[in-house]
């Protein structure tokens, strides 16, 4: 990693380890919101983060990855990765950025949020928004490739019935009934076929990446502390075996998070086949090992890793939520595998030195 | 975890060119090897073909030129490997020496057998064989007993090896033996020898595997002679100089991609608009896809100076995997369904009776994942 890189991520560590931990996760799953921390995140420029331009902290978006490890590594409970998608695809258009946290609202089932016919109202239902009842604005992926802006806070014709996702954060259903649209963003801006699913599945991505790493670190720690019959358990072949696979899974999903990484820009049709292969690759990849180092982790912690007390479930929980999150890995999976037989044995392997299937592959 | 932790590595632009060269030269040469020729992937032999890639200059690519090289860099070299690989082209007579045998006899006998024997290896002229399993002495190399001792200037090497691919085939082996007795320290009083296939005392036996290819032989020493410039390196630096080569052994992309001509005709038998077809194969794609990140990460960690054995394991583990998984996949996807005689079927049929030794060469996955768990702090 050359050195910005790891200050970067080093600053990211210090400042979520404070947070990690019981108390900001029951603070949030009662309602709360963690103001103070969030706070420092936006001072910190952690949520411009993936903005380009002079809206952003200057970081390419490999180089802000490591902020969205650190948070999943820490189970921090911020709607980070939510804003910094939101003002990455903002500063993309062109458009100013929006103060305070903000969400997504991707398509996908129970989702209905056609514009009205007059294009400046959205009326319909999103269930399980990530952190609704708190942001203040949400980037709303419409039918036709749009991007709606829409504005939260005291707005009229909104409603909101609070709600948690698997992993305990918020994830509200929202209902809309004329709703005012700030502006729409065309989805010519954005360059890549799907610029708000995207650009969040490789930030949760990272976030899984984090969390895997601590899940496996927790799993390693107390292999070696806990022991039964005179020895450590960590001594037992068949745990080891489990662990290693694990270190392996993780090794696997990290590259391909770092991998994506590099090829992923906004704004750049030229680009576009080479970001859906990179970000479905590493969603893909994230997910199966998300499935695998979660099992691992908690055969391994045994009974005590099962309690509510155990801080393994914070992890463990998102990283089940996370691995269906914007596209899951069977749905990348799909996209992925319809490109590559369309391109047929021939412009397979082109395909992997290349980093992505040809254009037309990509629908 | 420090020792997993694989940066992207970054091909030099120039490479491009290289592939392509690499591509047009495959187009001519193997133009018509069939599909289930080129399964065999780096089992494939052909004394001609390494020939022709010798006088490409596409072996010894980064040795020095006074030993026939080419002086190129590790990444370049890479590219030529993974274009080999994923056409299927029959390397296996000059795979060992290049990988192995000559980096080895250049670091430990750079001025009596490196000036010898690399300009031939470079020219696809000399092939090597590798003598380190005996029967007793799997996983549990250290315990080897196959022994010499000396006689003379030179020495005599009675004992076994086993598992010998291509010694058959080979002008040399290089063999790891014992030159002191087994002691309280496992790992001291071995070292390694260049023995000439043709040396008297040295019976070759075929060992048939379940494909029905001979490739494996038995090696049988009895009292065979060694001049005394053939011991390589130091008398009881066997260990040593063995656990370096086993790590440039796992480092290649061989060691996700023995598979590859399975994916291509899963890829051509496959309905574009068939959910279950675009799932797997969809899965597999981004395991390739991120495989090839890895051991191009390995590559350029040896190409940086670094110490890439606990990654190149973990790399060779997940390889494994995929290219284990490949098989069993087409049987879900295709099985029963398949014309006998298409390239298809006989290409996974090929592959369904080779890969379960992909995770017992070069490192058996169980030992792998015990040095992985060693390597992260695990008592």
């Amino acid at each position: 990693m050359n050195d910005d890189q790891q200050m970067i991520q080093d600053s990211a560590a210090r400042l979520f380890a404070d947070a990690a931990g019981a108390a900001l996760n029951t603070q949030v799953e009662a309602g709360g919101f963690p103001q103070a921390l969030w706070q420092q995140v936006e001072e910190a420029g952690f949520a411009a983060a993936l903005a380009a331009g002079d809206q952003g902290f200057g970081l390419t978006p490999d180089q802000a990855l490591p902020i969205f490890e650190e948070l999943g590594r820490h189970r921090v409970p911020l709607p980070l990765a939510e804003t910094a998608a939101g003002l990455a695809l903002l500063a993309c258009a062109g458009h100013a950025p929006l103060a305070g946290p903000g969400t997504l609202i991707d398509a996908g089932p129970g989702q209905t949020l056609p514009l009205t016919a007059d294009g400046r109202h959205l009326s319909g239902e999103a269930p399980a928004v990530p952190w609704g009842r708190h942001a203040a604005w949400a980037l709303v992926q419409l039918p036709q490739g749009d991007i709606a802006v829409v504005d939260l806070k005291d707005a009229a014709g909104l409603s909101c019935e609070p709600g948690l996702d698997l992993a305990g954060l918020p994830a509200d259903r929202l209902r809309l009934a004329g709703v005012a649209v700030r502006t729409v963003l065309p989805a010519e801006a954005f360059g890549i076929a799907l610029p708000l699913r995207s650009t969040a599945a490789l930030l949760h991505a990272a976030m899984m990446v984090g969390a895997m790493e601590w899940a496996l670190a927790e799993a390693i720690q107390y292999a070696n502390d806990r022991v039964q019959f005179g020895r450590p358990i960590g001594r037992n072949q068949a745990l080891q075996q489990m662990l290693a696979q694990a270190a392996g899974d993780v090794a696997s999903a990290r590259m391909a998070v770092r991998a994506a990484g590099l090829d992923f820009r906004l704004g750049d049709a030229q680009r576009a086949a080479r970001v859906d292969f990179g970000v479905a690759a590493a969603k893909v990849r994230c997910g199966e090992a998300a499935t695998r180092v979660a099992a691992t982790a908690h055969q391994v912690l045994g009974a005590i890793g099962f309690t509510h007390e155990h801080a393994l479930h914070f992890a463990t929980r998102r990283l089940w939520a996370w691995r269906a999150a914007y596209g899951a890995d069977a749905w990348w999976a799909q996209r992925l595998g319809a490109a590559a037989i369309r391109a047929r044995a021939a412009g397979f392997w082109p395909a992997m030195t290349q980093r992505q299937f040809s254009a037309t592959a990509a629908e | 975890m420090q020792a997993l932790d694989i940066r992207p590595a970054e091909l030099p632009p120039d490479c491009e060119q290289l592939r392509a060269e690499v591509r047009d030269f495959l187009a001519q040469t193997l133009g018509d090897l069939p599909p289930h020729e080129r399964a065999r992937n780096w089992s494939g032999y052909s004394p001609e073909f390494s020939r022709a890639l010798g006088q490409r200059g596409w072996i010894g690519m980064t040795w020095p030129r006074r030993y026939g090289g080419g002086e190129r860099s590790m990444l370049e070299r890479y590219v030529v490997l993974e274009e080999l690989l994923a056409a299927g082209a029959p390397v296996s007579a000059h795979w060992v020496a290049d990988r192995q045998s000559g980096p080895l006899l250049m670091r430990y006998s750079p001025e009596v057998l490196a000036p010898e024997l690399l300009p031939r290896i470079a020219r696809g002229e000399c092939h090597f064989c590798i003598g380190m399993s005996e029967p007793d002495s799997g996983s549990d190399l250290a315990s080897i007993r196959t022994r010499a001792v000396r006689d003379g200037d030179g020495w005599r090497i009675s004992g076994r090896k086993v598992w010998t691919s291509a010694a058959h085939k080979a002008h040399y082996m290089i063999a790891l033996v014992r030159t002191a007795p087994a002691s309280a320290d496992r790992h001291a009083g071995m070292s390694q020898f260049l023995v000439d296939m043709r040396s008297p005392g040295l019976t070759i036996r075929p060992i048939v595997n379940q494909l029905g290819d001979h490739e494996f032989n038995e090696v049988t020493f009895d009292e065979v002679p060694v001049p005394g410039h053939h011991l390589i390196g130091a008398e009881g630096e066997g260990w040593h100089q063995v656990t370096t080569e086993l790590t440039f052994e796992r480092s290649g992309p061989e060691r996700y991609m023995s598979s590859t001509q399975l994916m291509l005709e899963m890829l051509d038998a496959a309905d574009a608009e068939n959910p279950h077809h675009q799932l797997v194969l969809g899965r597999l794609a981004a395991q390739y896809a991120t495989l090839r990140q890895m051991s191009l990460g390995v590559a350029g960690m040896l190409a940086a100076g670094q110490n890439p054995g606990l990654a190149a394991a973990a790399v060779k583990d997940q390889g494994a995997l995929l290219e284990q998984a490949l098989p069993d996949l087409a049987h879900e996807l295709f099985g029963g369904r398949m014309p006998p005689e298409s390239d298809l079927a006989r290409v996974q049929r090929h592959l369904v009776l080779a890969t379960p030794s992909f995770s017992l060469r070069g490192g058996t996955r169980e030992i792998l994942r015990g040095m992985l768990a060693k390597g992260m702090g695990l008592r």
